[in-house]
């Protein structure tokens, strides 16, 4: 059975790496967002299992989109992504509920690792 | 209306071949007014319940409009109406067969409104129209003879499709000549007022 | 490389010179006004994505000086310090130098040692002012800087509508080719005619091209239906092996859009009808867990898309029992009726009007969508059965269609389309801002008088009549507004008067067929989601009606 992610990232170069690691091991990617607008608009339309997020946006920070996106989905399954540097915004996300932080630049194994666990979990973070 | 068709008598005329071989001609027959006419089978595509038509307006009022038949769009005409052969009062019925007719380069829908039904006759019972015929209305232009079915069961008017389907003659108004039909029909527009024109 | 190594780099270099010129763009921002946050904040973003980039690509060197940037910005942002002295001038260099090792990438070359800006930036983010900075760049470097600061991408970014627009154009050349081919043969002068053979090929050349660039991968579509057939098998409690294949297949991609819908409503179909439940299918002593292959494939100049299950087949005697049943079809005639013949039934509007439980071994239920969805693209569907063994249903597309925008109008409860490239404004306008002159109803629109005519009159006005002379007493005494949908052709503006406006759409045109292709006020014709058949509004012939027709 294929997983739905939501890929959120302002780098198209970033989402279209990230998509494609995804889709060859099996899941759908429903939708991608570059923005923090669009992020929101996108997991209400898609309803996605997991979300991966970018920590810094354009229009607002990583941290404010994923709680709203709380706030819509208490339930919503939401990994961070970010190259290092930003750890503090990443703590915060967790505290806020996000199960996952994915370092970039990203092996393929990391993320398939990170993203298979944040999915089987039943919410508590990884 | 199938039912109807059914019990027409020419229905069973295949059995009036006789046993000699002899060239014989298949038609499908339908009604127009209160006659009887034959088209040749292998000028007919396909005949179906009439999908909804499309009024296309600056057509002659007998183009019914344009129908999807199987993706292609065709032209639909009603040919009572395009050979006058309607009686006054008598309403176009709401639900309609349609023969779809091959010409060389494209499909025209003729709508008639009973089912239409095959029928085999040997090639020489169909006779050329006579002299008198042709003279009466513009209809006999494109007649290819006229059929008398054995037994007494009536003539059948054989249509000659190839002439009836140049676009020309296809769009020609009642009274009018070929020369101008498709102008007047179809470019009014053109060639109206030129002096007002741009 | 492999090829998506090559998609990697394109798409980071494509990127990467956006972010050059888009930090160069804030960083004057910057100078000019030290406590601009969008600029800072911006900034601050493309060197944080800058360097996950430049490091995923293995570019450290690049990574090193996005990360230092992005620190140095991180600081000025959290007011550690303020955007002045060394800082200035150093963050100018180093976004420089940032974009020759873009450049560098892109040209395949290895870019100058990084080491002296690493250091400097390091000295900085300590705290130190650096001094070496403010040394000017040799007047090499300045030349070359100079010359290559107005490279661009060579990937860009197109949006499918203006690739429409394009291909639009191409088909408008490509009918005037043909006419001046026409021509050039009645003339028979052998310049023009190898001119007119020059003109065929290059227009050739050139649709094609247009065409090529819309084309996609037909997995874009294929790989959507892992998640539906298992959702539809888990409902339907059937075991399903989904095989996909061809998914690097070329075709349109207005195409894969058009047909989504119809595949999907195969697919589900040759899950919940045709395969059979586990129980039944080892009844028949088949595998208990059927099989489904969804494959696109390439035919000349079509695209297959076939759905081949191995489950219970048609049964043609029930479809032609229903089929009469329905009174689609006499008996008689159903009897004359070869198999597929019988099977195109299933895509009767009538036949899909099933009873909710397939009584048939088979399928019905809205199957007449498929055949409109493939009959608005020029396609065919083609169909494959035998009883107990399997279905196929092959869609037969064209590689590529053109989609033109239109705004659908309504006139007498009948939807008509108008080429958005003719269309100019929509409005609803009261009494008083429509006057009258010389028998005609005007409007004042943007310091210019259009003239307002009821379409209705323009499309049944008999034969060589002027049109009406139209007074102000024409206008609707009950406040309700006129609708007025303005187009305009040649530099010329007509308001046609219509009852309401419906929506815009993507419409497929199709020509019409003789007889009545010589009516010239219909572009074509197009058909809805709907089925139902809309008219093209031609609104050249239209206005040149209107001038001839006038009052």
């Amino acid at each position: 059975m294929n997983k739905r992610i939501l890929i959120v990232d302002d780098s198209f170069y970033m989402r279209t790496m990230l998509k494609n690691m995804l889709t060859d091991a099996g899941y759908d990617v429903v939708g991608e967002a570059a923005n923090g607008q669009q992020a929101l608009e996108m997991a209400v339309a898609t309803t996605p299992d997991l979300i991966t997020l970018d920590v810094i946006l354009p229009d607002n920070t990583g941290l404010d989109v994923l709680k709203g996106i709380r706030q819509q989905q208490p339930d919503a399954k939401v990994v961070m992504c970010s190259a290092v540097g930003q750890e503090t915004i990443v703590n915060e996300a967790i505290e806020n509920g996000a199960l996952a932080y994915i370092v970039k630049p990203f092996s393929e194994e990391r993320v398939l690792e990170i993203v298979g666990s944040a999915l089987q979990g039943d919410g508590s973070p990884v | 209306m199938a039912d109807s068709a059914a019990t027409r008598p020419a229905a069973t005329s295949g059995r009036a071949a006789p046993a000699a071989p002899e060239a014989v001609v298949q038609l499908i027959v339908f009604r127009l007014g209160d006659e009887d006419y034959g088209i040749r089978i292998e000028q007919v595509k396909e005949v179906t319940i009439t999908p909804e038509v499309v009024r296309m307006p600056k057509t002659p009022p007998f183009i019914k409009g344009i129908t999807n038949l199987r993706g292609d769009i065709i032209a639909v005409v009603d040919l009572e109406e395009r050979f006058q052969l309607r009686p006054a009062g008598r309403p176009v019925p709401e639900f309609s067969y349609t023969l779809a007719v091959e010409a060389p380069d494209y499909t025209l829908g003729l709508i008639v409104r009973e089912v239409p039904r095959p029928i085999t006759i040997p090639v020489s019972a169909i006779e050329p129209a006579p002299e008198f015929v042709q003279d009466t209305g513009q209809r006999d232009k494109y007649l290819e003879g006229i059929a008398k079915l054995p037994d007494g069961q009536g003539v059948i008017i054989v249509l000659d499709m190839p002439k009836l389907l140049t676009p020309s003659e296809i769009m020609r108004l009642p009274g009018q000549s070929a020369a101008t039909a498709g102008r007047s029909a179809a470019k009014a527009e053109a060639s109206d007022a030129p002096s007002k024109a741009h | 490389m492999t090829a998506r190594e090559q998609e990697y780099r394109e798409l980071f270099m494509a990127e990467a010179l956006e972010y050059y010129d888009a930090m160069s763009r804030h960083l004057s921002e910057l100078e000019r006004n030290p406590q601009d946050v969008g600029a800072l904040n911006e900034l601050f973003r493309l060197m944080h994505n800058l360097k996950a980039n430049a490091r995923a690509m293995g570019f450290v060197d690049m990574g090193e000086v996005a990360h230092k940037m992005e620190t140095l910005f991180g600081q000025i942002r959290g007011n550690e310090r303020t955007f002045t002295g060394s800082l200035v001038t150093l963050t100018f260099r180093a976004v420089d130098i940032l974009g020759n090792m873009i450049r560098a990438v892109g040209a395949g070359q290895d870019s100058a040692d990084a080491k002296p800006l690493l250091e400097n930036l390091e000295q900085l983010i300590q705290g130190q002012e650096v001094v070496e900075a403010t040394e000017a760049p040799t007047e090499e470097e300045a030349d070359a800087d100079a010359a290559r600061k107005l490279e661009l991408s060579d990937l860009v970014y197109i949006p499918v509508k203006k690739l429409d627009n394009l291909l639009n154009l191409v088909g408008e050349l490509v009918i005037d080719r043909d006419r001046i081919l026409t021509l050039a043969a009645e003339l028979g002068h052998p310049a023009l005619q190898a001119t007119a053979r020059h003109l065929f090929r290059i227009s050739d050349d050139l649709q094609y091209s247009v065409m090529d660039v819309r084309l996609v991968g037909a997995g874009v579509l294929l790989n959507k239906f892992p998640r539906v057939v298992r959702d539809v098998a888990t409902a339907e409690g059937k075991q399903v092996e989904l095989v996909l294949a061809g998914q690097d297949v070329q075709i349109d991609r207005n195409v894969l859009q058009l047909i989504t819908d119809a595949l999907l409503h195969i697919v589900r179909n040759a899950v919940s009808h045709g395969l059979e439940t586990p129980e039944a299918r080892q009844a028949a002593g088949k595998r208990a867990t059927g099989r489904l292959i969804i494959s696109a494939l390439t035919e000349r100049d079509d695209v297959l898309i076939q759905v081949q299950d191995d489950g219970r087949g048609i049964d043609t005697e029930a479809v032609r029992k229903k089929a009469v049943r329905k009174g689609m079809i006499t008996t008689e005639a159903a009897a004359a009726l070869d198999e597929q013949e019988v099977w195109a039934l299933l895509f009767e509007p009538g036949f899909s009007m099933a009873d909710k439980i397939t009584d048939i071994s088979g399928r019905g239920v809205g199957l007449d969508v498929v055949k409109l969805a493939i009959d608005s693209l020029g396609g065919r569907l083609r169909v494959n059965s035998e009883l107990g063994k399997g279905t196929t249903f092959t869609l037969v597309l064209p590689t590529s269609i053109a989609v033109k925008g239109a705004l659908l109008i309504e006139l007498d409860e009948r939807a008509y389309a108008v080429p958005l490239l003719h269309t100019d404004t929509v409005l609803a306008l009261p009494n008083d801002q429509v006057f009258a002159v010389g028998g005609l109803l005007m409007t004042h629109i943007q310091e210019e008088n259009v003239p307002l005519v009821p379409l209705r009159q323009l499309l049944y006005s008999e034969g060589d009549e002027l049109l009406p002379r139209a007074t102000r007493s024409d206008l609707p005494t009950d406040g309700s507004l006129l609708q007025v949908l303005v187009v305009s052709y040649n530099n010329r503006r007509l308001g046609l008067i219509i009852d309401r406006f419906l929506r815009q759409q993507n419409i497929v045109v199709k020509s019409l067929s003789k007889p009545l292709d010589t009516i010239d006020l219909f572009g074509g014709v197009t058909l809805l989601g709907s089925g139902q058949l809309c008219l093209v509004l031609d609104v050249p012939a239209l206005t040149r009606l209107f001038l001839a027709k006038r009052p």
